[in-house]
């Protein structure tokens, strides 16, 4: 069974239109002029327990406000949404209870208190017994050291020292599904590798489901089993990274450099897409040929020196994602 | 309860956080207490007083405005401009992420800044009030259980309307001055800065059917002993009747709030 299920998922959001100048700003104050938009326009998709789901899309596709209806804040206009078997709508509480959410851009960590009170807070909260309590917090010691800044108040913390504050906090209660609203943005490589290794450690060891809305395409090409792509409100890919990538760019890049210069041949499954200097790019299909059947055809003909096979390139994948859809 | 319970503490904790503020607003309590009475002895010293012929002397004037002040530091009713800014900042959807009752989080707050104005503010006024014009005594043992039992009322009905004025930022994002409006009106009519008996009976009669008068007058009158026992009894009915009325409403609000929640901020 899917543990999020969602169905011709819709959220209409109604924009007031300001006009431009004096007059139209008092003339926006007695008449507003408004109008309905659809920030998610007829979702459905299945998520499987122990997934990590990259959740992925340009600014304003709708995403956070997908989040924001499967964790129970805002409510759908139409459609179905089940989180565990529940409506989140419905059954807040007892949503909310088996899951974890960290908000990229928002703290649930108070500001003023050393960090280790919202610690205890949440124990509180969640009725977490102190045997319990202990062993996860040891285990979020060890993949995320917040030992070292647990005494440290909130506000003082580094941001990636905050983010790794904030990730504790959301595993504390052990929740079953965790959603990352953009967890890396604004860290730097070695917070970003703290977070990606712990992500994977829990997914690993406790079989949670995440469900990751990102930028970052490292996250997703690191993290990210399953792939959902929205734009505009509408599902435009779903499935596993390889099969998305294969499927918009199947071309991989052989590039080959020369001990010195030689007549090029031609190859009937591969092309030259690219030359400079003594190095030479060719492009092939990988389901028409395999690299080493290609290097196997051109070391007889070519003096290689080195040789270098690229996988394409997830971002542009994306962005052609992006730009057939919009 | 013990989750509510560690929110109060965090939020005493916070308060004292800020020390420089505790002091600032341990200055600024005593100022408006010392200026209040000032008036008050003033405008009896010249005989203007008097009035609708209500048997209050000064001795009990005096008592009447050190008892509003200490109330006004002590109840706490944040929960109006939390709403408002968690809305506005759209941190009410970290909110949302707790498995309590909203409301129940933000009352715990109030009780913990209470909690903490009872040390920081209170006290200090206490002292103040007392070095400057003696310790403010109740009318009687029965007067001040009646007082207490009414204060927590006064507040019960404070905190609901904060509340409902709070919600409002559901529907309309940018609050405004309503708060201040608001605040402005309780103020007023609660009798907290000048009894209602000394507003013409227009008023007068038109307070008792709105809930204000019964957040500080009420209290306050049972502790001076303006109002009579058998007075104090059906007034106390009368809060608990607002309470419930109260209550409901903001019940009834909050249910139409829920789906209207908007999330400012990506």
């Amino acid at each position: 069974m899917a543990i999020i299920e969602v169905k011709d998922l819709v959220k209409e959001f109604v924009v007031v239109r300001k006009k431009t100048g004096l007059g139209g700003a008092v003339k926006s104050l007695f008449w507003p002029e408004k109008e309905i938009v659809r920030g998610v326009d007829g979702l459905s998709f299945d998520i499987e327990q122990g997934d990590i789901v990259g959740y992925i899309g340009p600014n304003g596709a709708g995403k956070s406000t997908t989040i924001k209806m499967l964790t129970g804040i805002l409510h759908p206009t139409e459609g179905e949404i089940r989180v565990c078997g529940m409506s989140p709508q419905k059954e807040r509480k007892a949503v909310v209870r088996q899951l974890g959410v960290v908000f990229g851009q928002r703290t649930q960590l108070y500001w003023d208190l050393r960090l280790g009170e919202t610690f205890e807070l949440l124990k509180r909260i969640y009725r977490i017994e102190d045997k319990r309590f202990r062993e996860t917090m040891d285990i979020l010691n060890g993949v995320l050291r917040i030992q070292d800044f647990i005494d440290t108040p909130v506000r003082q913390l580094s941001l990636g020292q905050r983010m790794r504050g904030d990730l504790a906090a959301a595993m504390i209660h052990d929740p079953t599904v965790l959603f990352l609203d953009e967890p890396t943005i604004g860290l730097d490589a070695d917070a970003k590798h703290a977070i990606r290794e712990f992500i994977l450690t829990m997914n690993r060891e406790r079989r949670m489901t995440v469900v990751l809305t990102t930028h970052d395409l490292d996250d997703v090409e690191l993290l990210c089993s399953q792939l959902l792509v929205v734009n505009h409100g509408k599902l435009v890919e779903d499935g596993p990274l390889d099969a998305i990538v294969n499927k918009l760019s199947p071309h991989r890049l052989l590039m080959i450099e020369l001990n010195h210069s030689a007549a090029l041949p031609d190859h009937d499954r591969a092309r030259i897409i690219r030359q400079d200097g003594l190095k030479v790019w060719y492009q092939f299909d990988k389901s028409a040929i395999t690299a080493s059947e290609l290097i196997a055809d051109l070391s007889g003909k070519l003096p290689i020196r080195d040789l270098s096979v690229q996988e394409p390139d997830i971002e542009d994948a994306i962005r052609e994602v992006y730009r057939t859809t919009a | 309860m013990r989750a509510y319970g560690y929110f109060i503490k965090m939020r005493v904790l916070t308060a004292l956080a800020y020390r420089f503020e505790v002091w600032i607003g341990m200055v600024g309590d005593i100022i408006m207490l010392a200026a209040s009475v000032y008036i008050w002895k003033a405008a009896y010293g010249n005989g203007v007083v008097g009035s609708g012929g209500f048997d209050v002397g000064l001795q009990n004037m005096i008592t009447y405005t050190v008892i509003s002040v200490l109330l006004a530091s002590v109840f706490q009713t944040g929960v109006q401009n939390t709403i408002y800014t968690q809305v506005r900042e759209g941190n009410i959807a970290l909110d949302f992420m707790r498995p309590l009752p909203l409301l129940g989080i933000y009352l715990s707050d109030d009780i913990g800044s209470m909690v903490s104005a009872l040390v920081n503010k209170a006290i200090p006024l206490i002292v103040a009030a007392v070095l400057l014009f003696g310790f403010p005594l109740p009318a009687g043992a029965g007067a001040f259980a009646g007082f207490l039992v009414s204060s927590l009322f006064s507040f019960v009905i404070l905190w609901l309307m904060s509340a409902m004025v709070g919600m409002v930022a559901f529907w309309v994002a940018e609050l405004g001055n309503l708060g201040m409006v608001k605040d402005a009106v309780v103020r007023v009519l609660s009798g907290s800065l000048v009894p209602l008996w000394f507003f013409p009976d227009a008023v007068q009669n038109v307070s008792e059917w709105l809930p204000f008068q019964y957040t500080y007058q009420t209290p306050i009158g049972i502790y001076i002993g303006v109002t009579t026992a058998g007075d104090a009894v059906r007034a106390i009915c009368i809060q608990g009747i607002w309470v419930i009325i109260l209550g409901l409403l903001l019940a009834w609000i909050w249910k139409h709030a829920r789906s209207k929640v908007m999330v400012q901020g990506g």
